[in-house]
């Protein structure tokens, strides 16, 4: 395992994992005595520069980037208004005026497919940080006190983790419907809530099982001795040290998440319309006889969602790669 | 041992079916028609099963061969013929004696009497009763004494219990005296809600097991209701003239979503579906997958209308502002694109089968000039805030729906969305409390053919219908002299008077008039579908395997 205390040049650049292994400056000191080790490149560093090597990282961050762009700034990508449909240019094949042809309302399939990309962005986006920051709080309460909160923690997260996430989802959602004149940020929160409540066990489990590799670790015991409070301790040196699975895994369920919500959209009760999103739109399009009739009201979403989440599983492998030693 | 028993058991089964319906199994032709179960797609009924109740076509579909009127209406020509009544006669088109047949038998086994008849439609024109269809015995002599004086029915209670208008002569004899000459009588009384109702009813009327399985004088009687079908089987006392051929009618019920229904058809599963979804009318993609012979589009006497919420202050006393909202809608191209054509748009209220139809009687509001419109509606202040356009999920709507709110977003800036209630009975108990605000789909599939029926249960005051809390005294008025009028000429004049009144302050919008786009399975023939847009289920073959 890749000691944190002395971080190179570069972690300290702010690279992707820069933040989490710069200790304080004290604790360096503290713990560099008693480990006594003296090593070149932090854990970000190092995998950094492993995932740097790698063609299919700059691929999955080129699509990234592209599809972040899309969500930020859709405006950068058409002129067209994706709710500007006008009937009599309904399902028109694709063309110079309308590149990806026209829907069953006359609107333009491009734009819808570009705007759609921020409800899947934003889910993705916040239902990883909200499963990160829960699965990780708990797995550390979980991990480094054990005993009665270990087992409490442990099985309320088996309770969340025994339902399945579409059902449950399926579940919560119909229960708390959207109203069409529901604001958008109360439709994308409601299925960033429903996943992240039934998501995050995995992330906990992942994190309580790093922390009590962590725990015994000699560094763990040596701020115990020097007196440090259990705080200092999580946030100094185990947290550092444990968090490389979690991010890893994240990565890869961001892509998941947004799967998950264009299915939940597709069967009707995630993203609601007005709300512009991938899976809406493959729901609309996949009715029998607009398959015939308008197969590239279909296609394109299909293509962009696919493209998505296939970005961030690969992404999520570069970085579970670089992360994991043992791996290399 | 076990498995080989059942085995054996299951083919000594089939084989004494093959006996018990006389056919052998190498037999090559179909055999007689008659029997066999059809599946016919359903909905689910907002009230009870109860003529005096039901007032929208999910519940209204079962009645059609649950109970049995004094009349029936033709399936071809929607022309009314006797069915109960053996003759009824007027001379001034104020007291009409009616006959009955003798030995016309409910289900469950008593006879129809005169005073079946008296007593339902007493019971119905009551006002404590709380029947949701009370209004159409408002022609009748001393329907007024039913009514609770201040329309408070806790406080005050109506001065007589039975209409005035109705007496018995004999056990199959009765008069019927209306308050004003009325000169479609005769055409009314084949309307399901002038059903005659057994004795079972009155020894319980609050039941909540007759409004689930009724008892009728139809043809069919309900043997299993629930959430998710409706079966009927024949009713073995019926003596009538219209006796079904099949042994089973299953109503199934499809709520949310027709392209289930429509998925169960292709698959064998569904018979008969009157509900072809948006996506396979485009290019008529469903005719060409079922061909001609599985499949028919019937002009029949229905139309759509969005109603304007009486419960909404912006299109209170604003009737240039629904004037424009109408004018901003293209209905050509929605009918051409949405539709496939199958829809035509509306010009009036009145759909164009009934006699007395006349085009345009709506005006501006229904001939789409966007320009027009957007300096009306700014004119007319415009509507702030979202403008929310209200359709069941389960009919198809949502398409057109959307295409009517792009048409007011393009054309007026409005800021409209849809909003789709989960079925049917949602919408329509959602409109009748008053939560829906801005505009809501109505459809009105006529009761009997006939232009008053598409002015007076949905526009009159008081009408359970009426959804758009229409109240004009000039109408009623015009209405009235209508029904009293003597000839047919004079009585259509006035009607459409009356219809014209509509295009003043626009309750509704008329959308489109409707023809009925059906389509069956391989296992059903004879199929007919009425005027009013629905199968003819007692007409309907099954083939024998």
């Amino acid at each position: 395992m890749t000691d944190p205390t002395h971080p190179g040049p570069e972690a300290m650049m702010g690279s992707t994992a820069g933040e989490f292994v710069v200790p304080s400056a004290e604790d360096q000191a503290a713990v560099a005595e008693v480990a006594g080790l003296d090593k070149p490149h932090s854990l970000g560093s190092e995998a950094w520069w492993q995932m740097r090597r790698r063609p299919m990282f700059w691929f999955s961050a080129g699509l990234i980037v592209l599809f972040l762009l899309m969500a930020v700034w859709p405006s950068l990508f058409t002129d067209a208004d994706p709710r500007y449909c006008d009937l009599t240019q309904a399902r028109h094949k694709p063309s110079r005026e309308h590149w990806f042809g026209t829907d069953i309302q006359g609107c333009d399939v491009y734009a819808r497919t570009i705007y759609g990309s921020r409800s899947s962005i934003l889910v993705g986006v916040f239902c990883t940080a909200g499963v990160a920051l829960i699965g990780s709080i708990v797995g550390l309460l979980a991990g480094f006190f054990g005993g009665w909160l270990d087992a409490l923690l442990s099985r309320v997260g088996e309770i969340f983790f025994a339902i399945p996430t579409l059902l449950g989802g399926i579940v919560i959602l119909y229960s708390f419907p959207s109203r069409p004149d529901t604001p958008y940020a109360i439709v994308v929160g409601k299925v960033v809530l429903a996943i992240t409540l039934l998501q995050w066990p995995t992330i906990a489990r992942i994190m309580r099982a790093s922390v009590l590799q962590v725990m015994p670790h000699e560094y763990v015991t040596a701020a115990r001795g020097l007196g440090a409070r259990p705080g200092r301790i999580i946030v100094s040196h185990i947290l550092p040290n444990a968090v490389a699975g979690v991010i890893a895994v994240a990565t890869i369920n961001l892509g998941v998440y947004i799967a998950l919500e264009a299915t939940l959209s597709f069967l009707g009760i995630g993203l609601q319309p007005p709300a512009i999103s991938w899976g809406i739109a493959i729901s609309e399009a996949s009715r029998m006889g607009f398959l015939t009739s308008a197969p590239h009201m279909l296609l394109f979403p299909s293509v962009f969602l696919s493209l998505t989440v296939l970005a961030f599983i690969m992404l999520g492998e570069v970085v579970r790669d670089a992360l994991d030693p043992r791996l290399r | 041992m076990r498995t080989r028993i059942r085995a054996l058991s299951a083919a000594a089964l089939v084989a004494a079916a093959l006996v018990a319906t006389g056919c052998s199994s190498g037999d090559p032709t179909p055999g007689p028609a008659g029997g066999g179960e059809v599946v016919l797609r359903g909905c689910t009924a907002q009230n009870p099963l109860l003529g005096l109740m039901t007032n929208e076509v999910c519940g209204g579909h079962v009645l059609d061969v649950v109970t049995s009127q004094l009349m029936r209406y033709d399936a071809e020509t929607a022309a009314p013929v006797y069915d109960i009544a053996e003759s009824i006669t007027t001379d001034d088109a104020q007291l009409f004696t009616v006959k009955l047949k003798k030995g016309y038998l409910f289900s469950d086994g008593t006879e129809v009497k005169a005073e079946n008849f008296i007593r339902a439609w007493n019971y119905g024109a009551y006002a404590p009763n709380g029947m949701a269809q009370a209004t159409f015995f408002e022609p009748i002599a001393g329907y007024a004494d039913l009514q609770c004086p201040g329309d408070d029915c806790d406080a005050n209670k109506p001065p007589k219990e039975e209409l005035e208008g109705l007496q018995q002569v004999d056990e199959y004899t009765f008069t019927i005296r209306t308050t004003e000459p009325t000169s479609n009588m005769e055409l009314r009384l084949g309307y399901t809600v002038f059903a005659p109702l057994p004795e079972a009813f009155f020894a319980d009327p609050k039941s909540a097991e007759f409004g689930r399985t009724p008892i009728g004088s139809g043809p069919y009687k309900v043997t299993s209701n629930t959430a998710t079908e409706i079966v009927m089987e024949p009713n073995e006392h019926y003596t009538g003239a219209f006796k079904g051929k099949v042994d089973r009618i299953v109503y199934r019920i499809y709520d949310n979503d027709s392209s289930a229904a429509w998925a169960d058809l292709l698959a064998g599963n569904l018979d008969f579906n009157d509900i072809v979804p948006g996506d396979q009318l485009v290019g008529d993609a469903w005719i060409a997958e079922l061909g001609q012979e599985r499949t028919v589009v019937r002009t029949s006497g229905t139309i759509e209308v969005l109603t304007v919420s009486p419960n909404d202050p912006q299109f209170k006393d604003n009737p240039k502002l629904r004037q424009a909202i109408g004018q901003a809608i293209d209905r050509e191209t929605i009918t051409r694109e949405i539709y496939g054509g199958s829809r035509t748009p509306a010009t009036g209220w009145v759909a164009p089968v009934v006699d007395g139809y006349l085009a345009d009687q709506c005006g501006k509001a229904c001939v789409y000039d966007p320009v027009q419109a957007k300096i009306d509606y700014d004119a007319a202040g415009g509507y702030q805030g979202i403008l929310s356009v209200s359709v069941n999920g389960d009919g198809g709507h949502k398409d057109w729906a959307e295409a009517v709110c792009n048409n007011l977003r393009n054309n007026l800036g409005a800021d409209c969305i849809v909003n789709l209630t989960p079925d049917f009975r949602t919408l329509l108990n959602q409109a009748r409390d008053g939560e829906l605000m801005g505009l809501f789909r109505n459809g009105w599939v006529m009761d009997y053919p006939s232009i008053e029926n598409f002015l007076t249960p949905i526009y009159r005051v008081g009408a359970a219908s009426n959804y758009s809390g229409y109240n004009n005294p000039e109408f009623e008025s015009t209405l009235t002299q209508a029904a009293a009028a003597t000839n047919l000429a004079q009585a259509n004049e006035l009607y459409q008077a009356a219809e014209a009144m509509l295009a003043q302050t626009y309750p509704t919008l008329p959308m489109w008039y409707r023809t009925t786009p059906a389509a069956w399975s391989t296992r059903v023939d004879n199929v007919v579908v009425t005027k009013m847009g629905w199968i003819d289920a007692t007409q309907v073959t099954v083939h024998q395997p």
